[in-house]
């Protein structure tokens, strides 16, 4: 804290001292570019230019300020400002050909600007620098979006760079009212959080309480939007995550155009909406795409496969161990047979398969990628076919875990994915004390638990609870978008109208135009 | 917050630890008994039961010299003894909830059947939708040793056999415990239950009767057994059987053959049949109204008729209609004369149409049902006639 304080102090006007002691201040980092450059009549004006390797554009350094200083012609226009004494104001208006360039007056805004990419030019007797915005480094191309790929639908997603990501989502909403608020958050790492909204749809509420909360985080670094999300989320402790995150400019676009606030972080692709429903985690920018029908079917498709990732593996402990009387009688045989011989509990076998589960799905994630071929190998002999023919499991708890494990991956949020994976071990283990009561008394308890929660002011089952009927057009079933005329009802409660576009017809008969 | 959560953590393990896994059992550790005997023996009863080898019958390679299922026997005062009994024989409890037939020795059901039965309508983990079986003439332990083919577990082989041949033969009573209950309890109808035979049991109990193209021995439903309230009192053969299905709107399928105008055989496939009992009171006596009506198509045609025409299908369904008549009849009289039991639920239908009337005559129910007025009328509609239409075969062609 003190040593922040010391760096505010004001630019000396003697050039050899400020360079002396940004040295000091910095350590002397080798990448923290000084040049000293003298220009003007008979040399008389010394400048010292500071820049960060790597992070500024040498191209634009060289190109637009170096040159200009030493050419002739400048040199002569520059000699007539500096008789007028005015040398800075002559380098900002005709040398430094940028189009961003602004006055620093402290050592604060200097490193801020000098580490953020920005080249500094200090001039000798002057006690305010230059930066200009020279910001220019090595980043990741767009590339497509690797955790929601697409059939249909644009194939770009976000990339590290700030700036990059906001350009993208301008690119799809040409629109004056779309905002963009950017702000410094972490005291060391000084990381750029942007917030991007459209003023007229999105609620101004939600947008202050944005505001207030990304205020209130006071800590050194933000490596990731993870972070914020951590710190801004209305629950501290609750499975559900309760803001979404994308790497899909369109899905962001989306989001926004339905009155939601983006969070964008600089250094990562991965971009926070709030407030989030839970309905959101279900829905893909797909949907949109598709026809409407298809696009019904599947999210269907994702409800019946968070059931089965939730309480699979559950359901089959408990009907296996205490209600068998629920099974056909060939099945029950079947299953029988099956269990014949196996030495561990029906529950014990469901959580051994589970784990060895999880440790491969972790290791596929976090191993190599040329080792990751074994991974998938070693896993399917050893929990398709070893492990039966051993005795070890049966082979329709193999069956299970399996069904179970692809269902979670149907889940489009990775987020919800994540805790349904948690939430299904504690119903495994309800459901081997209790059976289908434990279950029945879990999922009551989670039902309780997610009305309860709220998303930025925004209740989170909504629009289920409460129910808001004009939302079901766009929740479990996704009607054509000539249907969906208003935009979600919790969300603004202003611009609601989305679109008035009439249902298409069918064109008049022919016959009928001709008589007319 | 943190206090509390710890205090829920510990509440919740006090549950799991004190509550949990309660009456827990794995699915290896159940006797899974698919059918169920019980004989008379001395003063109490001889109860036998077939218990899957799950092992045989579903795994990937069964050994294949082993039974699938294994009969369990025990006699004990009660029932309920008695299958707890089992266990000093079997490795695991028997599990009763998919239990597909229960059997009766005829000498138990002679004597009466609802002290046995108790236990069965009772215990919480026998459901109610299992088939009840009269062994005839020999005992229920008999019928439950039988090795049957293709189905495996020959309990299953009873009840699926009983149940397709109700369908689409109709001589059998699909009677589940529940029914044959309210049978009993019931002054306006009498239970009958499907009689299964055992055919040469000696072969039957072994593995060599499956290996067999034609097993020797076999179990055969034949006929239905009549009981007066809960005692065994005769049995009714496959074309009464079949009358009294009619009667009791029973029939989904059959098939009846007939004779033509001209002497020879006609067969037809009854494909819908829907019948009506309507009981009054006529000059204080009570009369009984059977309206069957019925949708038939002609299955084989034996005699030289040209069934393409309209008349000739007019005339086939009067014959149908008088057969139907006829075999609903003779049913009746029969037991009218010779069993004197309300089998067909005639007082039932009185209860509900003149309860007043019903009032009065139900202390001597079983008397006056055996000189009752009964009346049939059937309606057959003969609607389609095959792929072909007269028979391929013209007689005085070869």
């Amino acid at each position: 804290m003190k040593n922040n304080d010391t760096k505010a102090e004001p630019i000396k006007e003697e050039l050899k001292e400020n360079i002396q002691k940004i040295k000091q201040d910095l350590g002397g980092s080798d990448d923290i570019i000084i040049r000293e450059i003298t220009f003007g009549k008979d040399d008389s004006a010394h400048a010292a230019i500071i820049y960060t390797d790597g992070l500024a554009d040498k191209k634009l350094i060289t190109d637009f300020i170096l040159d200009s200083q030493t050419q002739k012609s400048y040199a002569e226009e520059l000699d007539r400002e500096a008789d007028r004494d005015n040398l800075l104001e002559a380098l900002k208006a005709l040398a430094l050909n940028l189009g961003d360039n602004k006055e620093i007056a402290d050592f604060r805004s200097l490193y801020n600007a000098i580490l953020s990419g920005e080249t500094v030019l200090l001039l000798e007797g002057y006690s305010v620098g230059i930066a200009a915005s020279t910001r220019g480094w090595k980043d990741r191309s767009v590339s497509e979006p690797v955790a929601q790929s697409v059939v249909r639908g644009p194939q770009e997603g976000f990339t590290e760079t700030l700036r990059t990501n906001t350009s993208m989502i301008r690119r799809k909403i040409k629109d004056p009212n779309l905002w963009l608020e950017t702000m410094q958050i972490g005291k060391v790492t000084k990381t750029d959080v942007a917030i991007m909204y459209i003023k007229g749809i999105v609620s101004d509420k939600v947008v202050e309480e944005v505001r207030a909360r990304l205020d209130r985080i006071d800590i050194d670094g933000v490596l990731e939007s993870g972070y914020i999300e951590e710190l801004i989320q209305d629950e501290a402790f609750s499975p559900f995550p309760t803001i979404n995150n994308t790497e899909r400019p369109d899905n962001v676009a989306a989001e926004l155009l339905e009155g939601r606030v983006a969070i964008l972080v600089d250094g990562t692709p991965f971009v926070l909406i709030v407030p989030t429903l839970f309905i959101s985690f279900f829905q893909t920018a797909e949907d949109y795409y598709q026809r409407a029908d298809i696009s019904t079917l599947l999210r269907f498709i994702r409800f019946i496969s968070l059931f089965i990732a939730m309480v699979g593996p559950a359901l089959y402990i408990a009907i296996t161990t205490f209600h068998q009387e629920l099974l056909p009688t060939q099945l029950l045989i079947s299953l029988a047979a099956q269990r014949e011989g196996v030495p561990f509990p029906a529950f014990i076998e469901a959580l051994m398969m589970e784990v060895t589960f999880e440790v491969l799905r972790e290791a596929g994630i976090r191993m190599p990628r040329p080792i990751g071929q074994a991974v998938s190998i070693v896993g399917t002999l050893v929990i398709g076919q070893a492990a039966v023919e051993a005795g070890i499991v049966s082979a329709s708890m193999v069956i299970v875990v399996s069904i179970t494990a692809i269902s979670s991956f149907v889940i489009t949020g990775y987020s919800m994915a994540i805790s349904v994976r948690m939430i299904r071990f504690v119903i495994m283990g309800l459901a081997a004390a209790f059976g289908i009561f434990g279950i029945v008394v879990a999922l009551i308890a989670l039902v309780m638990h997610l009305c309860s929660l709220r998303s930025f002011g925004v209740p989170y089952m909504s629009p289920f609870a409460p129910f808001v009927p004009a939302d079901h057009k766009d929740t479990i079933f996704r009607l054509p978008h000539w249907a969906m005329s208003t935009r979600p009802r919790l969300i603004n409660q202003r611009n609601v109208n989305r679109e008035q576009t009439s249902k298409p017809t069918k064109p008049a008969d022919r016959n009928n135009q001709g008589r007319r | 917050m943190i206090r509390m959560l710890s205090m829920l953590l510990c509440l919740s393990l006090f549950f799991m630890l004190l509550a949990g896994c309660w009456s827990r059992r794995e699915l290896d550790e159940l006797g899974i008994s698919v059918g169920i005997g019980i004989d008379k023996a001395g003063k109490g009863y001889k109860v036998t039961t077939q218990v899957v080898s799950p092992g045989e019958i579903a795994a990937a390679k069964p050994s294949g010299n082993r039974a699938p299922v294994t009969v369990y026997e025990a006699t004990g005062e009660t029932v309920i003894e008695a299958i707890r009994k089992i266990t000093t024989m079997s490795s695991r409890p028997i599990y009763l909830a998919h239990l597909r037939v229960l059997v009766i020795g005829e000498a138990l059901a002679r004597e009466g059947i609802h002290k046995p039965l108790d236990h069965f309508s009772r215990d919480h983990e026998v459901r109610t939708d299992y088939f009840v079986i009269v062994a005839k003439g020999t005992t229920a332990s008999n019928v439950l040793k039988i090795l049957t083919p293709i189905e495996k577990i020959p309990a299953n082989n009873l009840y699926l056999s009983l149940d397709t041949s109700q369908k689409e033969w109709a001589p059998a009573a699909t009677v589940t415990l529940d029914e044959l209950i309210s049978d009993i309890v019931s002054d306006g109808k009498n239970p009958a239950l499907s009689a299964v035979k055992v055919v040469d049991k000696q072969i039957g109990q072994t593995q060599k009767n499956i290996e067999i193209i034609k097993p020797p021995g076999h179990l055969r439903f034949s006929g239905i057994a009549v009981f007066r309230d809960d005692k065994l009192i005769g049995f009714l053969n496959e074309k009464e059987s079949k009358g009294y299905n009619y009667v009791t709107d029973n029939v989904k399928n059959t098939v009846g053959s007939m004779a033509c105008p001209n002497g020879e055989k006609i067969a037809v496939e009854i494909m819908k049949s829907k019948t009506k009992v309507k009981a009054k009171m006529s000059n204080g006596n009570p009369r009984i109204e059977i309206k069957v009506s019925m949708e038939d198509n002609i299955g084989e045609v034996e005699c030289q008729i040209d069934i393409t025409k309209r008349e000739t299908i007019a005339e086939l369904e009067k014959i149908a209609e008088r057969r139907v008549h006829d075999n609903i009849m003779n049913t009746v009289k029969k037991v009218q004369r010779d069993l004197k039991v309300d089998i067909f639920g005639f007082g039932e239908a009185m209860r509900m149409e003149n309860p007043a009337a019903w009032n009065q005559l139900k202390q001597n129910w079983n008397e006056r049902f055996s000189d009752l007025d009964v009346f049939v009328t059937a309606d057959v509609k003969i609607r389609r006639i095959g792929t072909v239409a007269n028979s391929f075969h013209k007689e005085g062609e070869e």
